[in-house]
């Protein structure tokens, strides 16, 4: 499908028409000036620059808390799905949408479907938006994507001067564009040309990280003495992995008051000593430098022998919110990747 | 040389010689983190590592947080293999964290005599939040001080662009009541005078707070919890909590789910309120840790203020008194307790 635009002044309209087909979610300042997603009929106007929200969308696919089961005097119910119909997540960053094609690997490849994730990510319609200004965390290029990638999305948006560039990148996504086509033209030359200069400047402003034989060089360094420096440092909280887009570690616990209660998902992180503390209470991971040698190695080692896939996208949210400014790329560069 | 600078020279030649003479193990204090604004711990075994040893105002983080791991192997018992002896550490404290080394010295998880204590006179530091709310659009890709202590960020094109010290100096430390460590085997720095030694401000905070109806400071509270995410940040970065196996993490019997449901969020902070009720210096760890900018000091400060009022006790004043939630005495004031 070619390219279309739209005009600025008629976003609105845009949203509008998504708002008839199901539950729209833009970007909007919060009272703590931070942009995060938040339900388009509560907006009154949508934000465009932003570096990138602080938590990343996974929530959206991946529920922090997720009731599976009801147990009631005995019986085991299970809940009805919630009848909450289509999603539309505007102005997802590209880093975080192709964290999309990660979690789809856990949840959705192999034998087992996860249908919990299947159901929300199939009612969900990612419009993802094209970064201008990356920021000195930002390492996208370095792990595949970009700031003009639209993997993981169903459209592309790029904000031009005067309006939006928009690019389908899935079925869906076409079915979308076509069903608003009375709002959108065919893209000018200028108009292409002008966002390729924008994602080509933005690509310029992201200083790049070696991490293509990751994998590789990582199977020689597992008793590297890195770890234990970085263990050293590290302080033991999720921070890292619940802002991430693509940890996806989870607990199931099983809520019980007497006979009734609920069987519950809820996220988990490898940084807790509770993570992989067994029931005789030996802990195969004991300390801090176990741990973060895990959280590497699952993400640019494991990820790729399993999957052929990094599970980092370069969003940098791991390095801007560690409380002790650890920076995973320099634990990279010293593993020599 | 501005005085950061100077404190930094004599950092490094205060480490080197205690690395080299080997009156010390390890050095902690902080480096140059990836990112503006900011510093990252650092543990130096050698002296040649020395010149990584950064003094600035991005020294934000309390380092007396890592001292109970550092000491927890040699205080371990139970075990058939005999514990290892204890390092002798040096550390960087500010005013603050002293404060927060004196409790854990008191509480009997560091040994006083295994210490070798740089204290730094402390002017206040950076809050990087700050810092980057008042550069706007534009994004730092360095940052210095000047002389006056004022912040200078370097922006796109090489732009400087200056920050006015008290635009960008961090919340806790404006309401600091020692910012100069009373404890120490070595002093850099000229001592600073507090500009809050009474805790006014904190008390401002807390009694405005309690002016609101009960069901408005509910409201409050839920709605300032309502974005945590239970990454337990605030948990391990506060340096009192070093409880080996946390409540939060029981799971025979659980006692909180794991999730992010209202009342498992407000049990959490409860608990760990009540936790350090008495025992928290007020760094401002918690806060400047939560990646969701929730400021998790307000009802620890009002506990500290009550224990402060019944029993003229301040947590970090000295390591050789007993904290009023671990003793007992007759002439204790009993005002709270009510007929049934």
């Amino acid at each position: 499908m070619t390219e279309k635009t739209i005009a600025h002044t008629d976003l609105d309209r845009f949203l509008d028409c998504l708002k008839e087909a199901g539950t729209v979610y833009v970007p909007a300042k919060d009272e703590a000036g931070e942009v995060r997603l938040a339900e388009a009929s509560n907006v009154e106007s949508v934000a465009l620059a932003y570096r990138n929200f602080r938590m990343s969308p996974k929530a959206f696919f991946l529920p922090q808390n997720q009731t599976l089961l009801r147990f009631n005097e005995g019986r085991v119910e299970e809940p009805a799905p919630p009848d909450q119909g289509t999603s539309f997540l505007f102005g997802v960053r590209p880093c975080d949408a192709r964290a999309l094609l990660a979690l789809d690997e856990v949840f959705l490849s192999g034998d087992d479907e996860d249908p919990y994730y299947k159901r929300l990510r199939e009612n969900t319609v990612v419009i993802a938006l094209a970064c201008e200004r990356p920021v000195a965390s930002c390492f996208c290029t370095s792990v595949g994507g970009g700031p003009g990638d639209g993997a993981g999305s169903d459209v592309l948006a790029v904000a031009l001067e005067a309006d939006l560039l928009l690019k389908a990148q899935t079925p869906r996504g076409e079915q979308l564009l076509s069903s608003v086509e009375d709002l959108l033209a065919d893209a000018a030359p200028e108009a292409i040309q002008q966002a390729e200069e924008l994602i080509r400047s933005a690509e310029d402003q992201i200083s790049p990280v070696r991490v293509d034989n990751s994998a590789e060089l990582l199977r020689e360094q597992y008793d590297s003495p890195i770890w234990e420096e970085a263990g050293l440092t590290c302080l033991g909280c999720g921070t890292c992995s619940y802002l991430c887009p693509t940890c996806h570690c989870f607990d199931i616990t099983d809520e019980m008051r007497g006979k009734t209660g609920r069987r519950v998902r809820t996220w988990d992180c490898c940084a807790y000593p509770l993570f992989t503390l067994h029931a005789s209470g030996h802990n195969p991971r004991p300390s801090a430098k176990e741990r973060w040698r895990q959280r590497i190695m699952h993400k640019f080692r494991y990820a790729v022998e399993n999957f052929e896939r990094l599970f980092c996208v370069g969003c940098g949210r791991c390095i801007r919110n560690c409380p002790v400014n650890m920076d995973l790329r320099r634990v990279l560069k010293r593993v020599g990747v | 040389m501005t005085a950061s600078q100077e404190i930094e020279t004599r950092l490094r030649e205060t480490a080197e010689q205690l690395l080299r003479d080997k009156k010390v193990d390890v050095f902690l204090g902080y480096e140059k983190a990836s990112l503006p604004f900011r510093t990252t711990p650092l543990f130096v075994t050698s002296p040649e590592q020395v010149d990584r040893l950064a003094w600035n105002p991005f020294c934000t983080i309390n380092l007396a947080v890592y001292l109970p791991r550092l000491f927890a192997d040699s205080r371990r018992g139970g075990g058939r293999a005999e514990p290892p002896p204890p390092p002798t550490v040096g550390i960087v404290l500010k005013g603050c964290d002293l404060r927060a080394a004196t409790v854990l010295i008191q509480e009997h998880q560091v040994p006083r005599e295994k210490l070798v204590i740089v204290g730094v006179a402390c002017p206040g530091m950076v809050d990087r939040r700050k810092a980057e709310l008042a550069l706007g659009e534009h994004d730092a890709l360095g940052a210095g001080e000047d002389g006056e202590g004022n912040v200078h960020a370097v922006i796109e094109d090489g732009v400087e662009v200056k920050l006015s010290r008290e635009d960008v100096v961090a919340e806790a430390c404006l309401q600091c009541r020692t910012p100069t460590p009373s404890m120490h085997d070595v002093l850099l720095g000229s001592p600073v005078e507090a500009t809050d030694g009474d805790g006014d401000a904190g008390r401002k905070q807390t009694a405005d707070f309690e002016a609101k109806a009960p069901a408005v400071r509910w409201a409050q509270l839920r709605e300032a919890l309502a974005d945590c995410i239970r990454c337990s940040a605030c948990r391990q970065a506060c340096p009192m909590c070093y409880c080996t196996e946390c409540v939060m993490d029981q799971t025979r019997p659980r006692w909180l789910g794991a999730g992010t449901d209202g009342s498992d969020v407000m049990i959490y902070h409860l608990t760990r309120a009540f936790h350090l009720a008495g025992r928290c210096t007020e760094c401002g760890a918690c806060a400047r840790a939560c990646p969701m900018g929730i400021d998790t000091r307000l009802l620890v400060r009002k506990m500290n203020q009550e224990v402060e009022d019944l029993y003229g006790y301040r947590p970090g004043d000295a390591t050789d008194t007993t904290s009023p939630l671990s003793d007992f005495s007759m002439d204790d004031p009993q005002d709270f307790l009510t007929e049934p």
